[in-house]
Parts: C-alpha cells; sequence; structure tokens
C-alpha cells in the first residue's frame, strides 16, 4: 500500500486555489509567507487523520434558522449536499462546519463591530456529520451582505463559510459557498483569487426545484470535492 | 508525480476563514490531544506535555483569532487510521487531534504528547507534530511541522526535515520553556511572515 500513497493526493492545481495577496485585504499581505511552500515526502502523518471527532466536535446542529424555539429573521433556506472524493465517492462520517453572516450581514462574533442589527435568535453556526451517502444539510437563512471595512466599496456576496474534516488530513477543506444569480459574486475579491473559472463556478451553489423541498424552505444544492481518491476505508 | 488523467472531479477551491470563525465552535478540551472526548480520561502512556506559542504576522503582530489544528502519533509512533499498517496497535485512548485558537495577544495552547518516532518509506520520522493554521487572509491552510531538540539524531534523519535548508531547521525545532504543574513547557513560535531567517517554513499541503 505505502508505495500507492502518493497517488492517493496529488497536489493541487494552482489554478484552481486562491492566490495571494488580494487587493484591500490587509490580512492576505500580512500572513502569507515570503518564501514559497517547501514540498515534502507524504508520509503517514499526512495521510492519515481523525477518523471519528464526534465525541470532541460535536455534530447535531442542523437547523440555526431558530434559537430557543424563537425564529431567526431572514428567508428561510436548506442547504444541502454531499461530500465527495476526487473519484466521485462519498465520504461518509466526514465533519461538516458551517458559519454566516445574519439577514443584515453581521456576524454573531464580538469581532464584527459593524453597525447592522445583531439578531438575538439568530447565532450562525453548524455542524454535522456526513451520512453514508456524504450527504449533509443545514436549515438555516439566506445571510445578507456585507462591506468590507476600509475597501473602496468592497462588497461581500451572501455567502456561507464552510469547514470540512476527514478522513485524512491532507482532504481537509475550508471553503466558502455563494447563492446563483447574485451579481456581486463576478465582482467578489475572494473568488475573483481563484483564476480558473470554472473553479470559481464550482463555489456557487445551484437552486433546487421548489416542489423538491418539504416544508416552506428554499432549497440549495452545493457538492464539495475534497482531495483525495477512493475515500478512506473504515477501520 | 502524474496529473489525475482518470479522476472526473476537481478539489474544492479554499477560501480562508474570515475574521469571524465562530469561537463558540471552540470546546473544553479541544485543544486537548490527549483525551478522545472532554470527559474521557488522559491516555496513560507517553509524557505528557504543553506545546504553546503565538502566532504573528508581518511586522510581529499577533495574528488574533487564528485557528490550529494539530495531528500526530500516539507515544508509540502509531496513527490510529487504515493508512498506517500498524493502526490495530495504536493506542485506543489517544485522540492525536487537537484545535486551539489564539487569543488578542495571538497565543495558542496544546496539551498533547511528545509522540513516537516510526519508519516510513520516505525514511524514519522523528517524533513531531504537524500543525495547520487558518486565519483571516490566510487563503489556504498553512502547514508546519513542530520537531523536538531532544532528538537530535532522529532530527537529522527525519526526511521532512531534510527537504529544509540546514539554516532553516532549527526554526522548526520546539523550544524548551520550563515546567507547569509538572509537566514540560515547550514553546512553539510561528511568524507567519517575515525576513528569511526568521519566517517559519512551511510545507505545501
Amino acid at each position: 500500500m505505502p508505495d500507492a500513497l502518493p497517488d492517493l493526493f496529488a497536489p493541487y492545481d494552482e489554478h484552481t486555489q486562491p492566490q495571494v495577496p488580494i487587493q484591500h485585504y490587509a490580512g492576505t499581505y500580512t500572513r502569507n509567507p515570503r518564501r514559497p511552500p517547501f514540498r515534502r515526502p507524504v508520509t503517514r502523518t499526512e495521510l492519515t487523520g481523525p477518523l471519528d471527532l464526534s465525541a470532541k466536535l460535536h455534530p447535531g446542529d442542523i437547523n440555526l434558522a431558530e434559537t430557543n424555539g424563537k425564529p431567526a429573521q431572514g428567508q428561510l433556506i436548506y442547504v444541502t449536499g454531499r461530500i465527495l472524493d476526487e473519484d466521485s465517492r462519498p465520504v461518509a462520517g466526514a465533519l461538516v462546519e458551517m458559519w454566516q453572516a445574519n439577514a443584515a450581514g453581521r456576524y454573531f462574533n464580538p469581532l464584527d463591530q459593524r453597525d447592522a442589527p445583531l439578531d438575538p435568535n439568530f447565532i450562525g453556526n453548524g455542524r454535522c456529520q456526513t451520512d453514508a451517502t456524504g450527504r449533509y444539510g443545514f436549515f438555516t437563512i439566506k445571510p445578507g451582505a456585507y462591506p468590507v471595512p476600509n475597501s473602496n466599496k468592497w462588497w461581500r456576496p451572501p455567502h456561507i463559510h464552510f469547514s470540512i474534516l476527514g478522513p485524512s488530513s491532507l482532504s481537509r477543506l475550508v471553503t466558502q459557498m455563494y447563492f446563483p444569480g447574485d451579481p456581486l459574486n463576478a465582482v467578489d475579491l475572494l473568488l475573483l483569487s481563484i483564476a480558473d473559472r470554472e473553479a470559481q463556478q464550482r463555489l456557487i451553489s445551484s437552486h433546487i426545484p421548489t416542489q423538491q423541498i418539504e416544508g416552506e424552505w428554499l432549497g440549495f444544492q452545493h457538492n464539495m470535492v475534497v482531495r483525495g481518491r477512493h475515500a478512506t476505508p473504515p477501520l | 508525480m502524474s496529473a489525475l488523467p482518470n479522476s472526473p472531479l476537481v478539489p474544492a477551491g479554499w477560501q480562508t476563514i474570515g475574521p469571524f470563525f465562530p469561537r463558540t465552535f471552540f470546546n473544553e478540551g479541544d485543544n486537548d490531544l490527549t483525551r478522545i472526548a472532554p470527559t474521557a480520561p488522559p491516555t496513560a502512556l507517553g509524557e505528557t506535555i504543553i506545546l504553546h506559542g503565538h502566532v504573528l504576522q508581518e511586522g510581529g503582530g499577533p495574528c488574533v483569532n487564528a485557528v490550529l489544528e494539530a495531528w500526530q502519533a500516539d507515544a508509540l509512533g502509531h496513527f490510529r487510521h487504515p493508512l498506517d499498517p500498524g493502526h490495530a496497535k495504536a493506542d485506543p485512548a489517544f485522540m492525536g487531534w487537537g484545535r486551539a485558537w489564539t487569543d488578542a495577544e495571538g497565543h495558542f495552547e496544546f496539551r498533547t504528547i511528545i509522540p513516537g518516532s516510526f519508519a516510513d518509506t520516505s525514511g524514519p520520522r522523528a517524533p513531531h507534530i504537524n500543525l495547520g493554521i487558518l486565519g483571516s487572509g490566510i487563503m489556504r491552510r498553512l502547514c508546519t511541522t513542530v520537531f523536538f531538540p531532544q532528538h537530535a539524531a532522529a532530527n537529522t534523519a527525519d526526511p521532512v526535515l531534510a527537504v529544509l535548508p540546514a539554516e532553516l531547521r532549527p526554526l522548526l525545532l520546539a523550544q524548551p520553556d520550563g515546567e507547569r504543574d509538572g509537566l514540560r513547557v515547550f514553546r512553539f513560535p510561528v511568524l507567519l511572515r517575515g525576513e528569511p531567517h526568521e519566517e517559519t517554513p512551511f510545507f505545501l499541503d
């Protein structure tokens, strides 16, 4: 098996990944190394990863649209999709974390000091574990757009942050999901930091036909592909 | 390494965690690698240590609200994962994964054990801890590795440390930093961007 391992995790294609620095985003200038990263041999530490984090990172927060039984403000949406590997195989048991701004475009986070209303019934983060088909799903509200401070009127389009863990350290993914048809997508500096246009488009979710969703949720479908081939077998 | 001619899907593009990674995601014990759950007893195998440091940005200021994820072998050098041929011997009481976040000073801290060494196809791995660093403005995880100064001979033979020019290798050595509650403390400073002789070396993810 060891000799076949590097083939499991080929390096990323740079054209499909964001490049830094990004204009108007100071952190991309001060927090990314000058020196190019060193290519290392891939050993067990990189190939393996925690297989079951659910005892530590508790899944189960999949309905963000209410807090203590009180509804959040905003358009109710259901975001679902599958976590797949590069061979289209489902990644079962992956932990999926998500966080987002409220309908007014403000995060429930003390670091967000913007002058937009907080919604006491919307915290805006959730965590779940994918099922046997790699599927995740969250009930939430559509996040608002917001202006980036000191950026010459750069507005972030509505987006949801995703963090995916498992089944290997090299299949770790942190990304953002965007909404179809939003005019801010085409001028978003984070989306545009990815050179390949198809790779940009893959971060944009798609509408689910309304007839296919039970209840009064507007559905969005968003698959996310993590690095790796033939998903790691369970122990 | 060849491209992936048969691969039908391309991995998703990374994006930054941004400035608002939820603090409510962090629970007590997330930065403790020695337990498989917050309420579980710590592993009995290995020397428990504190690993801490600051994450600094260009100019030396703190990188606030950075997220650090640690992953390492157990005390005998095994991983509880099918891609480790020795996984059946892995310590069932050891998690090996932890997550910490930096405070207003950029400070982070893990509780873990000194990992074991192991033989890999690329060569003998010295005891080490892999760190993935996420933060606002970091568009893709920054990967680095912590080594320990007391394993000088093993470090010399380590195939990952060997890819660095010799003058940079000391930057990946944790520094002995006294004791706390009877545990040895190690300090691992991270400088995300700086002069060549001080910037933390990172590995291609």
